[in-house]
């Protein structure tokens, strides 16, 4: 037990600890003129995400690996039983209602994927085309039925996989090839049979902001006025007059970051993206026992690097709004957790190096 | 002690921490480069917008100034209007903001598209008026349920009432909204669509005092609209009160008088230059203007035959007749043409350049001068006299004598009538003048033209012996209390002799008191002096003359000038009733009513 306490990476812990704060304080400020307490439920999901962090992490790092086909498997049952039968909120079917408590299931399947993808990684010694094939399938699966639900945000962060299973693995040029012209093929179908209305308007006023400023385009317009606004230091905590008088959109969620631009200004904004670098960069070193570990760490990190890149790029206008989240600062307690879930998986395997 | 099934080689690892590394530095640059620029470099620009955003200038509508008569009642005022807006910005659903408007207004939705089509170039936040005068029901609904209808906002704002209805009417004139087209041609900055402005009468001749001075307020308002707080802003100033010359209680007064018929009144005091009534029949209430016309309203009232939007008093045009006769008598004396004692002898007609002409009365008067000629109204007379004047001489004191001019009153849109002459002649028909027309025109016919106003301008010239004075309805203009602008009497000379206007006069005394053609005019005790002037509509020599001459509309007019007392002249009437008929039967009797009238209540001016 001392040992654990000793080796454990605290650290980073308390990094990731004070993202969610900080998180918490932007929520409260983005739904303080509405009289929202979002900020109260993401403080009850991060009590409760540090316990299953705990739980998580004290599980065997074998087990969870020999674990992680099942759960994905129950996930995929899940998201299929829901686009059947599940409830609706805010024109999308990826929530689903427990006990009073919306659960986002979509989110949870991360993790799983992850280790799933690792192992088999790990498995095929090249990467020819049934390997590559059937990574591509299990990736695939899950982001056809959030799709269908419809989730973009969380869809589009798990196609992410795909060019980091390629990064992880040398894949044959002709592979590559084929994949490519696949990928052009599906996002033609993908355009014209399963993007709905707005979603398409969403990736056309990103290429022409200006052109809809008053319709589509007001999200992206109104999230660069607020940060922009906040200049070196800031409005003030609660006095951004953006978030105060609802310019901004999605100001608890997709646009949390206009929030502290426009609040704390450029300084703490920095800070902020200090803390994710110190985070990535801490999680990306480490030692492994085995070859799926490694495989892991990266796909799961690098995942939420393009979760962050993603979200910070769609607040000042470099990429189409989609509806991803800000991993850790955002309101959202599946995202929580999920993040949570996987992190403890990361420092279990850091630990296990000073452990017997 | 653990147990390694590691496979991957040590460059490798070692490469992927390396990358990953690498990595995280570029995009953390980018990152930071990216929000540098926008939050150091470009933070001025993003922070215009950002209270762009929030603040509005509001702007608070001026109540119009106050039009009083001489003696301080209210003429024109204010009251309270309330006006359904419709934002743009906070419209969802077009085609839903556009039902809910019809619905609210009561006006189409095709009527509805064409307003915010009007409005289509303004900033969206601009609110647009949909309806003004509101029913309060209406704006207690749209009040209560403000949740559901952020795109609409009920202003509460001053609108112009007429508290006497179609009394005076064409003096005070209307406001109406102003024009898209009359904004662009405009100086910027004075007004804004949706504002109101004068169009006739004194509601447009003092528009400059009246509009008052525009305030606004800077508030700053959330997404959706809603007001946060509202900052000092500056004040509106109320317009200057206008005060008339007018006499509301004469104006009445004369208004019943001609109750029926159509026509125009102008009663001028003397000792000032200063209109104290004027009446033109038939008449419009001028709040309909003001209370945004309905196309029906406006369908009904402008194309009413009788025109009652049309101030007779000034744009009305009418043969002059026997009137002119005044102005040929004192051209006759000045040119030495006629003493009082050249006689001319009437026997009903006589030949003109080949043409028979003819006195009104076909018997004859017998042979007669100046003073009976007059009396009488006497053609014959006349026609001689013209014949020994030539078209321009006549003309030339016609217009020294205020014809075929403007007046000058202070009311806008005023026509200038005609005198024609050998130059107009060759002008419109190419064709030099015929001595034979003179003759027609000696006694007021044939193409000359005038107003009323100019015969009052006439008459009140000749009852001042050639001072002719300067026509005004406004007395003053006060601003908080301080005269700003007052109005002084004005005269300017006649160049003709002031013996000849006293020959003249004595005509005229006797038209009215010693059994002339106005002698319905006389009234004991007063020594008023007046011509009258009946203008046929048809000619006597049409051949359905006896037939057509029944109808009322081609009666003729009835012209009756006059002004009063003869020594110390205070009070100039003008009476012209459109096909009243005989003057000295229609527009005499109700000129003695308005001196009676007046001088029974001289007290009071």
């Amino acid at each position: 037990m001392k040992d654990y306490f000793k080796y454990f990476d605290k650290f980073t812990f308390v990094l990731l600890l004070a993202l969610v704060v900080i998180g918490i304080f932007l929520i409260f400020s983005a739904g303080h003129s509405t009289h929202e307490t979002n900020y109260l439920k993401q403080t009850a999901w991060m009590l409760f995400s540090l316990l299953v962090f705990f739980a998580v992490f004290s599980l065997k790092i074998d087990f969870i690996f020999r674990k992680a086909f099942a759960a994905y498997l129950a996930l995929l049952v899940i998201l299929a039983l829901q686009i059947t039968v599940g409830g609706t909120i805010s024109r999308t079917r990826s929530w689903f209602r427990l006990w009073g408590i919306g659960l986002q299931f979509s989110e949870f399947v991360k993790v799983p994927l992850a280790l799933y993808l690792a192992k088999m990684l790990t498995e095929f010694e090249t990467m020819g085309p049934r390997a590559f094939g059937k990574a591509i399938a299990i990736i695939l699966v899950p982001v056809a039925l959030i799709v269908l639900q419809p989730d973009m945000g969380v869809s589009f962060i798990l196609c992410a996989f795909i060019p980091l299973v390629i990064l992880m693995r040398k894949i044959k040029p002709a592979v590559l090839v084929v994949s490519v012209l696949m990928v052009a093929l599906s996002g033609s179908i993908g355009w014209h049979m399963v993007l709905k209305p707005y979603q398409k308007d969403r990736i056309v006023s990103f290429l022409n902001p200006m052109k809809y400023k008053t319709s589509i385009g007001y999200h992206v317009i109104q999230s660069k006025i607020a940060i922009g606004s906040g200049g070196l230091a800031g409005k003030g905590y609660l006095k951004g007059s953006q978030s105060k008088y609802q310019f901004l959109p999605a100001r608890h969620t997709d646009f949390i970051v206009s929030v502290i631009g426009e609040e704390f200004g450029f300084v703490f904004t920095s800070i902020l993206f200090f803390i994710y670098f110190l985070v990535f960069y801490r999680q990306f070193r480490f030692n492994f026992r085995n070859d799926e570990e490694f495989y892991f760490v990266f796909l799961f990190n690098g995942i939420i690097l393009f979760q962050f890149l993603i979200n910070v790029f769609m607040a000042i206008g470099f990429f189409p709004v989609l509806g991803i989240s800000l991993p850790f600062v955002s309101y959202g307690g599946s995202s929580l957790l999920s993040l949570f879930v996987g992190e403890a998986v990361i420092f279990r395997i850091k630990i296990n190096n000073y452990l017997p | 002690m653990y147990l390694s099934k590691r496979k991957l080689s040590t460059e490798f690892v070692k490469r992927a921490a390396v990358v990953s590394t690498v990595f995280l530095v570029v995009i953390f640059t980018v990152i930071l480069v990216a929000f540098w620029s926008i939050q150091i470099v470009h933070n001025e620009a993003y922070s215009r917008l950002a209270m762009r955003n929030i603040t509005r200038v509001v702007e608070l509508p001026a109540p119009r100034g106050l039009v009083v008569d001489r003696s301080g009642m209210v003429l024109a005022e204010n009251k309270i209007n309330f006006t359904l807006y419709l934002i743009r910005e906070n419209v969802a659903d077009l085609g839903k903001a556009i039902r809910l408007s019809s619905f609210f207004s009561g006006k189409s939705m095709a009527d509805i598209r064409q307003i915010i089509e009007k409005f289509r170039k303004f900033a969206g936040f601009y609110r647009i008026p949909i309806k003004s005068n509101l029913p309060r029901s209406t704006v207690i609904f749209i009040q209560s349920r403000q949740d559901e209808f952020p795109e609409f906002e009920i202003g509460l704002e001053p609108s112009r009432t007429y508290p006497l209805g179609e009394h005076a009417a064409h003096v005070l004139g209307y406001i109406s909204e102003i024009s898209e087209a009359e904004l662009n041609a405009g100086s910027p900055g004075v007004y804004n669509l949706g504002d109101y402005v004068g169009r006739s009468g004194i509601e447009k001749q003092y528009e400059a005092f009246l509009k008052g001075v525009k305030g606004s307020q800077t508030v700053i308002k959330n997404s959706i609209e809603k007001v946060q707080q509202v900052h000092a802003g500056i004040s509106p100033e109320i317009g200057d009160t206008v005060v008339l010359s007018m006499d509301l209680q004469l104006q009445e007064f004369i208004e019943k008088l001609l109750a029926g018929e159509n026509g125009a009144v102008g009663v001028l005091d003397l000792k000032s230059g200063g209109v104290l009534a004027l009446v033109s029949r038939p008449s419009f209430d001028p709040e309909i203007f003001s209370r945004e016309i309905g196309q029906v309203e406006w369908q009904a009232i402008s194309n009413d035959p009788l025109n009652p939007l049309q101030d007779k008093f000034l744009q009305g045009l009418y043969s002059p007749g026997s009137v002119f006769k005044i102005v040929m008598a004192l051209a006759g004396l000045q040119e030495r043409l006629v003493t009082p004692a050249t006689t001319t002898f009437c026997s009903g007609s006589q030949v003109f350049y080949d043409r028979e002409f003819h006195c009104w009365n076909t018997g004859g008067h017998g042979a007669m001068n100046l003073f009976p000629a007059l009396q009488n109204s006497c053609n014959i007379y006349f026609y001689n006299l013209g014949k020994r004047m030539d078209i321009d001489t006549i003309a030339r004191y016609s217009r020294l004598l205020g014809l075929g001019g403007p007046s000058g009153i202070d009311l806008p849109n005023e026509n200038t009538g005609l005198v024609p002459d050998s130059a107009w002649k060759m002008e419109t028909s190419h064709q030099r003048w015929f001595p034979g027309e003179t003759i027609s025109v000696a006694i007021g016919h044939g193409s000359m033209n005038v107003t009323p106003v100019q015969m009052l301008r006439l008459i009140s010239t000749v009852a001042l012996r050639g001072r002719m004075p300067k026509l005004h309805l406004l007395q003053r203009i006060e601003r908080r209390g301080q005269v700003v602008m007052e109005s002084v009497p004005e005269f300017f000379r006649v160049p003709i002799d002031q013996e000849n206007f006293e020959l003249v006069i004595e005509g005229l005394y006797r038209v009215v008191n010693s059994g002339g053609t106005g002698w319905a005019a006389m009234v004991p005790g007063l020594d008023i002096c007046g011509k009258t002037g009946t203008s046929q509509i048809i000619a006597k020599d049409n051949p359905r003359y006896n037939l057509l001459s029944k109808e009322k509309r081609f009666m003729p007019n009835s012209w009756f000038v006059s002004f009063a007392p003869r020594g110390n002249p205070r009070l100039a009437v003008v009476v012209m009733v459109e096909n009243g008929g005989d003057a000295g039967a229609i527009a005499a009797p109700l000129a003695a009513q308005i001196y009676k009238k007046f001088f029974a209540n001289e007290r009071l001016f």
